[in-house]
């Protein structure tokens, strides 16, 4: 009688999406965590926190997916989270929804609440009041689908018009995997975020091309401006190009 | 007798416990392929108790509906619904109750016509978008099975979108329609279904401006704070927007969110009594659980008591949740409902504009 989804709840006992009814206990008794990410900063608790999965952080910011609708927002991060891909297992999303992921940057332990965005036009309206929150945004296109990139022009005007104004931003062309069916060459994609000045790369969710070092990257950039040395700036998109998988190595 | 009943629950349990995964299908009654970790044993424990109820309505439902025609609303009708529609009997009443019968009826072909119309572009590419990602896990849907829901979801979907262009679709749509193939078997009840749904029984949830789901999800915050004063506290501390937490709830009509049993039981009383009955289950989630959201001492642990609160016993035993539903959040007039609605929707143009 009970249909829910083990395979996407399994591995996430951090994730709110974990619908097993089994992990109710543990989720009232570890429900100790601080509150995390006030309107514009970031949490330095005195002591380490505990996150909902037992792990602890130092710092915590909260991360968005965006982009048009079925562009690969969810497959890029439940291979984040869970390191899996699972073909057509899933159902587009509705509305908004997030799961949390602890990655330790250079000794730091630091905490993405990462959400997930319905990507119909008309869910903009009900998404967009959370962009203000966030610290950083995925922008998503799917390289297969060149109105996905057509897209992301207005894409932006939206962020600039919602987000704060110091939000990392990155621009990623998913689906790189998909030779066959590509319409949206890479360079179209570097050119495009040259010109908005964002930092840009290619993914897979399906292989994992680079999904990890997308969120690392973004991880790399808040934290260093949250512990505020701007004798040594971080750059993303230098951090980025050194260490891309794929064709990044031989471009200046 | 209470006890000597729970006694002997645990007799059978222990005696079931090696073989309840044997004895039960990989896939439910409605194609879905059960999760990993499928908790098989209280699956037929709550069965065997939930088959004794729908073998007693299944009765009386044949009784009631020996010899006539055609269906009318009744009290009588009214009190069999909320007591569950066996499943043969449940695009009969469905179609009947909602009016959907009558404007097939009085538009035969009407269905078919829009299938063979001049289609917005823009219209089959959004549809196709989410095709495969409409009940992957169900066996119905999949490309290779026979008949495929998966052709009659674009259809339906397509008729539907170029019937009502204002609303065109919209994300959400195609579960509602999945379930309403699942039942009918039939692209032209289901088409007939889903406007009736979407035309007369819900607000504008699915148009482009979604004022009618954002008014819904402030009418359930007012109700909440009414009925539920410490839920509403914690939300208000918490800073946690309602959308957050329930627009799933009313988008999806509570597939997804609840177990199959419990939504198709839901949508009985849906097609009866209108979307009071979304505020209603609403109010019993919440109001049953104000404890363990109340402990909630952050957005995140907010959102997560929300998840949980959809799943576990009290929703799976859809015959007394039901029964809950009508007890639980008190009175709700459609008065006082109306008035809600009226007044948030306008502070929302307000805000908007």
């Amino acid at each position: 009688m009970s249909r829910k989804k083990a395979a996407r709840g399994k591995a996430a006992s951090s994730s709110p999406s974990a619908g097993s009814p089994a992990g109710k206990g543990a989720g009232k008794a570890a429900r100790s965590s601080p509150g995390i990410v006030p309107m514009n900063g970031v949490v330095h608790p005195s002591r380490p926190s505990i996150s909902n999965s037992s792990e602890f952080y130092d710092v915590a910011f909260k991360v968005m997916l965006v982009g048009d609708s079925g562009v690969g927002k969810t497959c890029l991060l439940v291979r984040f989270k869970d390191g899996a891909f699972l073909a057509g297992s899933f159902i587009s999303t509705v509305g908004i929804d997030f799961r949390n992921k602890v990655l330790d940057i250079d000794g730091v332990k630091v905490k993405l609440q990462i959400w997930d965005t319905a990507g119909q036009e008309r869910f903009r309206s009900v998404t967009h009041a959370y962009y203000r929150d966030a610290h950083a945004l995925l922008l998503l296109y799917d390289v297969t689908n060149k109105t996905s990139f057509d897209n992301i022009q207005a894409w932006l005007t939206e962020i600039h018009e919602y987000a704060q104004q110091d939000v990392v931003l990155m621009l990623l062309g998913n689906k790189a995997d998909a030779t066959h069916d590509r319409v949206v060459r890479r360079e179209d994609g570097e050119r495009l975020a040259k010109e908005f000045g964002v930092p840009f790369m290619e993914t897979s969710a399906r292989s994992g091309l680079n999904v990890e070092l997308a969120f690392t990257a973004v991880a790399k950039e808040l934290k260093h401006r949250s512990t505020k040395e701007p004798s040594e700036k971080f750059q993303l998109q230098e951090y980025v190009n050194k260490e891309m998988k794929g064709a990044g190595c031989c471009r200046a | 007798m209470q006890r000597s009943k729970a006694t002997n629950r645990t007799r059978t349990r222990t005696a079931a416990h090696s073989g309840a995964k044997d004895r039960v299908d990989r896939v439910d009654p409605y194609g879905f392929e059960r999760p990993e970790d499928f908790d098989y044993d209280s699956y037929e424990e709550l069965m065997s108790d939930y088959l004794v109820v729908l073998t007693r309505r299944t009765i009386k439902w044949s009784k009631l509906l020996r010899g006539k025609r055609k269906v009318q609303k009744s009290l009588t009708l009214k009190r069999y619904v909320r007591k569950g529609v066996p499943n043969e009997h449940r695009t009969l009443i469905w179609m009947a109750v909602s009016g959907a019968q009558d404007l097939l009826e009085k538009s035969p072909g009407y269905f078919h016509s829009l299938l063979g119309a001049q289609h917005d572009p823009k219209l089959v590419e959004t549809i196709c978008t989410d095709l495969n990602r409409t009940f992957p896990d169900n066996i119905h849907f999949r490309k290779t099975s026979e008949p495929c829901l998966q052709k009659s979801l674009y259809n339906v979907l397509l008729a539907y979108g170029t019937h009502n262009p204002s609303v065109g679709y919209c994300q959400g749509m195609n579960f509602i329609a999945g379930y309403l193939l699942i039942i009918t078997k039939e692209e032209e009840k289901s088409f007939w279904l889903m406007d009736a749904l979407l035309g007369r029984i819900l607000p504008d949830y699915y148009s482009p401006a979604m004022l009618g789901l954002k008014a819904d999800q402030e009418v359930l915050g007012e109700l909440v704070k009414a009925k539920t004063p410490g839920v509403w506290k914690t939300m208000t501390d918490q800073n946690v927007m309602w959308t957050l937490v329930v627009s799933r709830w009313f988008i999806c009509l509570y597939i997804d969110v609840l177990p199959v049993e419990t939504v198709l039981r839901i949508w009985d009383c849906l097609f009866y009594e209108g979307s009071k009955i979304l505020f209603r289950v609403a109010l019993t989630l919440i109001h049953h659980n104000q404890l363990e959201i109340q402990q909630a001492q952050s957005l995140p642990d907010v959102c997560q008591a929300f998840k949980q609160i959809t799943c576990g016993p009290f929703v799976d035993q859809c015959h007394t949740f039901m029964q809950k539903i009508f007890t639980e959040p008190g009175s709700l007039s459609r008065a006082t409902l109306a008035k809600l609605r009226e007044l948030c929707r306008s502070r929302i143009v307000a805000e908007e504009s």
